[in-house]
């Protein structure tokens, strides 16, 4: 998982049951509550909430980091799409090191297809 | 037909209320110019129809809203509220991919095909799904109601099918890099390059559309698995996190 990979090199702590179940004290990452609320107001397009994260990432982080907060998460609304309509081999995310335990950890096998699939249908 | 129109579509960007980086704003313009242009196996015009159903998807179906909540994706009956002006498999594999993308099938995918779709179209308008819904996220999270589309720009489908498409690894035919031949023009940047990457492969240019975008709004790939380093103004770990919190509200096991 990248984002398990990339905070190894800063030092910063991870649970990666937060990718799933929302965020928690476990991860440590630098303003994560407000990275993580701005990412869950756009896929909610909760427009108040979007404004109110907006307004506490421009204040604390600046523009160019709201920028790239808000072009990171549209990436994400396309990057998922493609995955999930042409049926990529999930096994094969982040360059195939996705470990079963991983994927557990973070609450994906939880997620529907995982789940079809180890239903065989 | 009027190419004048795309100069006033892509610039809504710009009049955000931030300054937004120079490559971003170009790349959104590039892209609806690229959406307004004909493609491999749709009209200009079907594309724009296209696109304008994605939102209408996104904003307006409340059948989508009815099989977005219940526990089985097969359990709510009903139909589509749509714009009216593309097939009834257009408008299932467009409004399923927008409104709940985490719950497709292949037994699904198949039925989209088996009702009328070519394969080729099928993955043209996914990849245009990908990119609307990239660029309308991108300006609604920066404050920016969507813009209007652009008119269509004349021209002829290119109807060009990569021989070495073949479906393998996914539901739908892809180009593996080994596969790819001059006349498909460049899609990989490496040979390497993960499945996410090959997944658009059988619409050349639709995979270059999308990877134009993507790289400039995520990362281009010579930095993705440099994790050392940032190109953006958020760290790499905010990167991912938002990333992974995205990909996991969308229920995307990849």
């Amino acid at each position: 998982m990248m984002l398990r990979a990339s905070a190894k090199h800063t030092n910063e702590a991870i649970d990666l049951h937060d990718v799933s179940a929302g965020l928690t004290d476990g991860t440590k990452v630098a303003h994560a509550p407000l990275l993580v609320a701005f990412a869950e107001a756009v896929v909610a397009r909760d427009s108040d909430r979007i404004r109110t994260a907006r307004k506490a990432i421009r204040n604390a982080m600046g523009d160019a980091a709201l920028v790239d907060a808000a072009a990171t998460a549209a990436a994400f609304h396309g990057f998922t799409r493609i995955a999930d309509a042409i049926g990529i081999p999930y096994k094969t995310a982040a360059g195939g090191q996705d470990a079963p335990d991983v994927r557990e950890a973070a609450g994906v096998n939880a997620f529907y297809r995982v789940q079809e699939e180890m239903a065989g249908r | 037909m009027a190419n004048a129109s795309i100069a006033m579509s892509g610039l809504s960007i710009a009049e955000s209320e931030v300054p937004v980086r120079q490559d971003l704003q170009d790349t959104h313009r590039d892209a609806w110019s690229r959406i307004a242009s004909p493609g491999t196996w749709l009209t200009s015009e079907r594309r724009l129809a296209v696109a304008a159903e994605i939102r209408q998807a996104r904003d307006h179906c409340a059948f989508c809203r009815e099989v977005k909540a219940a526990l089985s994706p097969n359990a709510a009956r009903g139909t589509h509220a749509t714009l009216g002006a593309l097939s009834a498999p257009e408008i299932e594999l467009i409004h399923r991919t927008v409104t709940d993308p985490g719950r497709l099938s292949e037994k699904w995918s198949q039925s989209v095909l088996d009702a009328g779709l070519t394969d080729g179209e099928y993955v043209e308008i996914v990849g245009l799904i990908a990119m609307v819904m990239m660029l309308d996220t991108c300006t609604m999270g920066l404050g920016i109601p969507d813009q209007p589309l652009p008119l269509p720009i004349a021209g002829e489908p290119a109807r060009y099918r990569p021989p070495g498409a073949r479906k393998n690894a996914a539901w739908l035919p892809i180009v593996e890099p080994a596969d790819a031949i001059d006349e498909d023009g460049p899609m990989y940047p490496s040979p390497k390059a993960g499945y996410i990457y090959r997944g658009l492969s059988m619409v050349p240019q639709s995979l270059r559309d999308y990877w134009a975008m993507a790289n400039c709004h995520y990362l281009p790939g010579q930095y993705v698995y440099q994790f050392d380093r940032s190109i953006r103004a958020i760290s790499r770990p905010q990167t991912e996190i938002i990333a992974a919190r995205v990909s996991a509200l969308h229920q995307c096991a990849y």
